[in-house]
């Protein structure tokens, strides 16, 4: 894999960062340190800023009209809107666009219309409904959500849990049992409108990052056939193929607080006297700091292979769980260990990393538990690869 | 979900050490037990919950003796102190998007913010979401 970015590339990361340090840091200090959306006025600046640069909804392909930018340069891209406060969940706070979900782009004509289409002209905004009460990390025996066909519908009896925007979204993609018998093959992708009667937000669930997630349930919920994605019965490839793809910037993104918190740390360890010397001069800091770089460099190193493998078309699904532990677990080592060289400063809200250090505790669980990621890699090991 | 807890009568003689320093999110009702406020005590608050209960009831005579002073005083609308007479809070480290929770249950339940939450010198929440059911007491 060639790591030197082309001229493109270079120009897409400078101004995304330009953008991040000149523009998103200094209104931070104005917002509350939980926050996590921009006051209205400055979002529509600078989400007119980001038209401008070409980089709004940037990964979406320029058939649809969108900038088409490539998944390797997403993953830089990623890396690079994270590196601010609110920028682990709430990435340049959106005004790079929310992109479609991934698996709109294989549904019917119908569907694009109705879901697609709007979602990029910033219209609509939908939600992921996989995970439920009794588990997400093996949905094809965990999914109890109930589909039964009645004439040109379907009946949606249950509930999903870990929904991220669904209380504010206009439509869903949900994953539902439609065959009991059929196992994996028994799972069917819906898209799901938020205002059909049935369809109900029991609650937000408060979690350890700043923004909530929610809990679902649906009752009778009457949804029409052609509002199915992909083939009925095929809704584990499909939530498979785009988990696996998402995985990728998902990992990067993890970086970017981490890449943050050691530059904090750097200049604080170079200021900060006790005993005569800077913290700088203790090898003990410098160890951290030496660390801090090795878990930032080989999750960064993970995730542009993954992304290599996934544009070139070859499988990618070990290499993304591989960068999805790498860059998650050492991103939560780099903010905690720059915790320890800033001392109590790193526990208060004056600076940033508690919120990271909250938040990248998820990264080890979402889009897929790390020992999930680790028994994909170990059936590649053990079956079909001998290591490299 | 709502704030939990029993509504509170606001006593300008409490020791002001029974109310939390801690973040958390709060309400403020008039006579009759109608929400007027719902607010939160943030990571950037000084004084906590403590802080932003005295900055909407008034400081007491006397307070000014005390060991600390609110960095933001009269920070909310006139119009909430002469109304406020009921207070529950919540501690609640996950204060902002709690306090998101609470307005989006209000705002459900009764299709509107509560009165003060619409004055724009109060911090706008981002927007809110739907629940798509009432509470069993929603009016």
């Amino acid at each position: 894999m060639d790591m030197k970015r082309s001229p493109e590339q270079q120009l897409i990361i400078d101004n995304v960062r330009r953008l991040i340090r000149e523009e998103i840091r200094p209104l931070e200090a104005d917002l509350d340190p939980d926050a996590f959306t921009l006051k209205p006025a400055d979002y529509e600046r600078l989400v007119a800023m980001v038209k401008d640069m070409g980089l709004y909804q940037m990964g979406v392909p320029t058939e649809y009209g969108g900038p088409g930018v490539d998944i390797i340069t997403q993953t830089m891209v990623a890396e690079e809107t994270s590196q601010h406060r609110a920028g682990l969940y709430a990435p340049a706070y959106e005004v790079f666009g929310a992109s479609p979900p991934g698996q709109l782009y294989g549904g019917s004509d119908y569907l694009k219309e109705r879901y697609l289409l709007p979602t990029m002209r910033g219209e609509k905004s939908g939600f992921f409904g996989l995970s439920e009460p009794s588990g997400g990390s093996d949905p094809a025996r965990a999914i109890q959500t109930r589909a039964v066909r009645d004439g040109d519908s379907w009946v949606i009896n249950g509930g999903k849990l870990w929904n991220s925007g669904a209380d504010t979204a206009d439509y869903g993609i949900v994953y539902v049992r439609t065959d009991p018998a059929a196992g994996r093959r028994g799972i069917t992708a819906f898209v799901i409108d938020t205002d059909t009667p049935g369809f109900e937000v029991r609650r937000l669930v408060q979690v350890l990052r700043s923004h909530y997630t929610t809990e679902l349930t649906f009752t009778d919920m009457r949804v029409p056939h052609e509002n199915i994605l992909g083939e009925e019965g095929g809704g584990f490839a499909l939530a498979n193929d785009q988990l696996s793809f998402n995985r990728i910037p998902y990992a990067s993104a993890c970086l970017g607080p981490a890449i943050n918190a050691n530059e904090i740390a750097i200049d604080w360890a170079k200021q900060r006297v006790t005993f005569g010397e800077p913290l700088a001069n203790r090898q003990a800091i410098q160890w951290m700091l030496v660390d801090n770089e090795l878990d930032i460099r080989s999750g960064r190193w993970a995730a542009l292979d993954a992304a290599d493998r996934a544009q070139r078309g070859d499988p990618f699904r070990f290499e993304a769980s591989m960068a999805k532990i790498l860059c998650s677990e050492g991103a939560g080592r780099t903010v905690d260990r720059s915790m320890q060289i800033m001392g109590g400063l790193g526990m208060s809200k004056d600076l940033p990393m508690e919120r990271w250090y909250r938040e990248l505790r998820i990264r080890r669980v979402g889009e897929g538990p790390n020992e999930v990621q680790r028994v994909v890699m170990a059936r590649d090991i053990l079956n079909v690869r001998s290591g490299s | 979900m709502r704030i939990r807890g029993d509504w509170v009568p606001w006593d300008p003689t409490i020791d002001f050490k029974l109310l939390p320093g801690a973040m958390g999110v709060f309400e403020i009702a008039d006579e009759k037990r109608n929400t007027l406020y719902i607010g939160h005590a943030g990571g950037d608050d000084a004084f906590g919950l403590r802080g932003e209960l005295y900055n909407v009831f008034g400081f007491p005579p006397g307070s000014d003796k005390w060991n600390w002073t609110h960095p933001h005083p009269g920070a909310y609308p006139a119009a909430l102190r002469d109304q406020a007479h009921f207070y529950r809070f919540e501690v609640n480290h996950q204060y902002y998007s709690r306090w998101i929770e609470a307005l989006t249950r209000y705002s459900e339940d009764f299709e509107e913010l509560p009165p003060i939450n619409n004055d724009p010198a109060i911090e706008q929440p981002p927007k809110l979401g739907r629940y798509h059911w009432k509470s069993e007491d929603a009016s």
